[in-house]
């Protein structure tokens, strides 16, 4: 036991802490490679698919932008699982940032959803299981941006009720995708945007790095986020004491 | 369970005196059965098909109202800060107002039912229909119950509560809508809904009873 | 001072709040409020309006938790907030907690048994007796003026004799025979300890054994 906590200090001292202190460096940087590496990837390296053409390198940011929204969102909910259990406003923050960045990549991966469906199966939306799940996580998480915003960063009764929307809404999840899959198989569609486990190798390499660079990009952004909605709660708290001081 | 008895009795008392209150919601049910009705041209075409989604809408709708009248007047009058201050546990006050809120909202449901074997000339009354209509509201209400305890100004909380409650619903309108339409013969579907019905609530309940002390601390 | 002696001042304190803050939106409503109140003293607790007397009650009613401190009524503690100690407490806030559909009689039936007393029937007879209700009692609330409605909130306070009574601004609102009430039931009842926000100085001389003024969320002279 002793040799476990004594591992878990080195480990914190020699790797965790000087990554965390240097994250503002390390990570626009990394992101910044990726992200040029992915452009490259997707727009040069991999091989142009036969039958849906250049339209499909979209692939390389529509796919692993859902499924990073879908891990933006889990952030918010165990933030907000935190919060409720121990009050700290700081995993509100987090809960907070996450949240926001999750509700832009969803509409990133709907609105590339549409322009990737027209050329290709001439349809903008397509009731499809995965997309219609995406679309109903959407409008959870606006509505948990929507009950968080009526008040200011230091609100904890705000933070609250947007805690419990969060946590609940992703409970939801699985139900919302059981659901709406079993929907429609009573109407089946053409299964669109379907990852073939038959890719190229070129293309599976593209498309892990472009998995890298948004999964950094999104890290970046919440961290920026998260740290952002702190500063905000310390400077309430700090106009609070001042106006205190002053009286 | 004897101070949840004497909340619901409460409750019920307070409903039936305040009538203004469960009429207008069972009115309001009334009205949107019309307002599809014309909506989608029912009066000669088979309205079967449509049923079970104009059943279940109708039903979301007329439960976010009903479900959201009890909270409201208590914070207005300051009564659950005094339920609150008192010795009985919250979990008592949820399932109180739980439990009003079920019986509130299947006398409309029974309504809803009754009107629409009449108007579409469709057996409604129907064990199936009834155990997926059963199934659907107790996950139903307590998620609603949960939700309308939040205490905001009146000119946010009649649009943001419905906006936080629908999206959260959106499996159960499936599931119920499925199921109903399979108990009505209109669609076949092998897909266990009524099962999906009975996780949904059990899950909808117990984090609803979870969840409802945290929402009450100022 | 002896372990004895401690426990002797341990059981004469009826609440003893200890550095107990309450922040809210940044703002810091309460900073560190730290005092003693002997069994069945009267407190008045005076402050301008915004100086955090209502909250330091509703921290004290436990509907809402502090930030950080805790407090200990009549030996149970405030963080544990268990039935036990709700049990003790009686409220009167600034609205009435009543239900306007209900009649006087019905108002404190319900709030009596939420604190399941035994001889209900007897118990609300008397204080619709005290109050001055007794002709009104099956009324709805509604009807009533704001006097009555404050007399009702103040018998729906003290139904189940608590040991501990938080009044925020009772004078206001009270008329002359809720302030009679208030005397009888509260002022002169030796075995209730009293916290009551006030804004009347004066007449807050006279009733009560201590004063505490609480300026910008600070308990400023405790006496």
């Amino acid at each position: 036991m002793n040799f476990i906590k004594i591992t878990i200090f080195k480990l914190n001292y020699s790797v965790f802490l000087p990554l965390w202190n240097s994250r503002w460096i390390v990570l626009p940087v990394m992101t910044s490679i990726f992200i040029m590496a992915m452009i490259i990837g997707s727009v040069l390296a991999a091989p142009r698919e036969v039958i849906e053409g250049d339209v499909q390198r979209l692939m390389y940011i529509h796919v692993p932008s859902a499924i990073i929204s879908y891990f933006a969102f889990g952030i918010t909910a165990v933030s907000s699982a935190i919060f409720l259990i121990n009050g700290k406003m700081r995993w509100d923050a987090i809960a907070r940032a996450s949240a926001g960045v999750g509700v832009l990549l969803t509409i990133f991966v709907l609105s590339t959803g549409a322009i990737w469906g027209k050329p290709i199966w001439g349809i903008y939306w397509t009731w499809d299981a995965r997309l219609t799940s995406t679309l109903v996580l959407l409008l959870i998480y606006c509505s948990y941006l929507l009950v968080r915003n009526l008040g200011n960063a230091n609100d904890t009764k705000a933070a609250r009720y947007a805690s419990i929307v969060g946590l609940i809404g992703y409970l939801d999840i699985p139900l919302i995708h059981f659901s709406v899959d079993w929907w429609r198989t009573l109407h089946p569609q053409r299964i669109v945007f379907d990852i073939r486990p038959s890719l190229p190798t070129e293309m599976l390499i593209v498309l892990a790095i472009a998995f890298l660079a948004i999964f950094l990009l999104v890290l970046w952004l919440i961290l920026l986020s998260a740290t952002t909605e702190y500063l905000h709660q310390q400077i309430g708290k700090l106009s609070g004491d001042l106006e205190q001081m002053e009286n | 369970m004897r101070t949840t008895i004497i909340v619901l009795e409460k409750d019920l008392r307070i409903a039936w005196r305040d009538k203004a209150g469960w009429l207008s919601s069972l009115i309001f049910s009334a009205i949107l059965i019309f307002i599809y009705a014309f909506a989608f041209d029912l009066a000669g075409t088979n309205s079967e098909p449509l049923l079970p989604g104009i059943l279940w809408t109708t039903f979301l709708f007329s439960g976010i109202i009903t479900c959201n009248q009890s909270f409201q007047q208590e914070s207005v009058t300051g009564t659950l800060d005094a339920m609150i201050a008192s010795p009985i546990s919250q979990t008592s006050i949820f399932f109180g107002k739980f439990f009003c809120n079920l019986i509130s909202l299947s006398i409309i449901q029974f309504m809803i039912i009754v009107l629409g074997t009449i108007m579409f000339q469709v057996n409604l009354i129907n064990i199936e229909v009834i155990l997926a209509i059963f199934l659907g509201t107790i996950g139903f209400v307590s998620l609603v119950t949960l939700l309308s305890a939040f205490e905001y100004r009146e000119r946010f909380r009649a649009v943001l509560l419905p906006v936080i409650e629908l999206p959260l619903l959106i499996p159960l309108l499936l599931a119920g809508v499925q199921a109903s339409s399979s108990a009505l013969e209109i669609s076949n579907t092998s897909s266990p809904w009524l099962i999906f019905l009975g996780i949904f609530s059990l899950w909808g309940f117990l984090g609803s009873i979870l969840l409802f002390p945290l929402v009450n601390e100022k | 001072m002896t372990i004895s002696d401690k426990i002797i001042m341990h059981e004469k304190l009826a609440i003893s709040v200890k550095k107990i803050s309450k922040n809210y939106g940044g703002k810091n409503i309460l900073s560190e409020c730290t005092f003693d109140l002997e069994s069945g003293s009267k407190t008045a607790l005076m402050g301008a309006n915004g100086s955090g007397k209502t909250t330091l009650l509703n921290i004290l009613a436990t509907l809402t938790s502090p930030s950080s401190g805790d407090a200990c009524i009549n030996g149970y503690s405030l963080k544990e907030n268990s039935n036990l100690l709700r049990a003790q407490i009686g409220v009167l806030a600034h609205i009435p907690m009543v239900y306007p559909d209900f009649s006087p009689r019905e108002n404190l039936y319900f709030f009596g048994n939420l604190y399941n007393l035994t001889n209900l029937d007897k118990r609300v007879d008397e204080i619709l007796h005290l109050s001055g209700l007794w002709n009104r009692r099956n009324e709805k609330t509604n009807v009533l003026s704001r006097g009555m409605h404050q007399r009702l909130a103040l018998g729906r306070a003290v139904i189940h004799n608590p040991k501990i009574l938080l009044l925020d601004e009772p004078e206001t609102g009270l008329d002359t025979g809720g302030l009679e009430m208030l005397k009888t039931l509260v002022i002169e009842n030796s075995n209730m300890t009293v916290i009551a926000s006030t804004h009347n100085n004066k007449n807050a001389e006279v009733w009560a054994d201590n004063l505490l003024t609480i300026y910008k969320g600070k308990i400023s002279t405790p006496t």
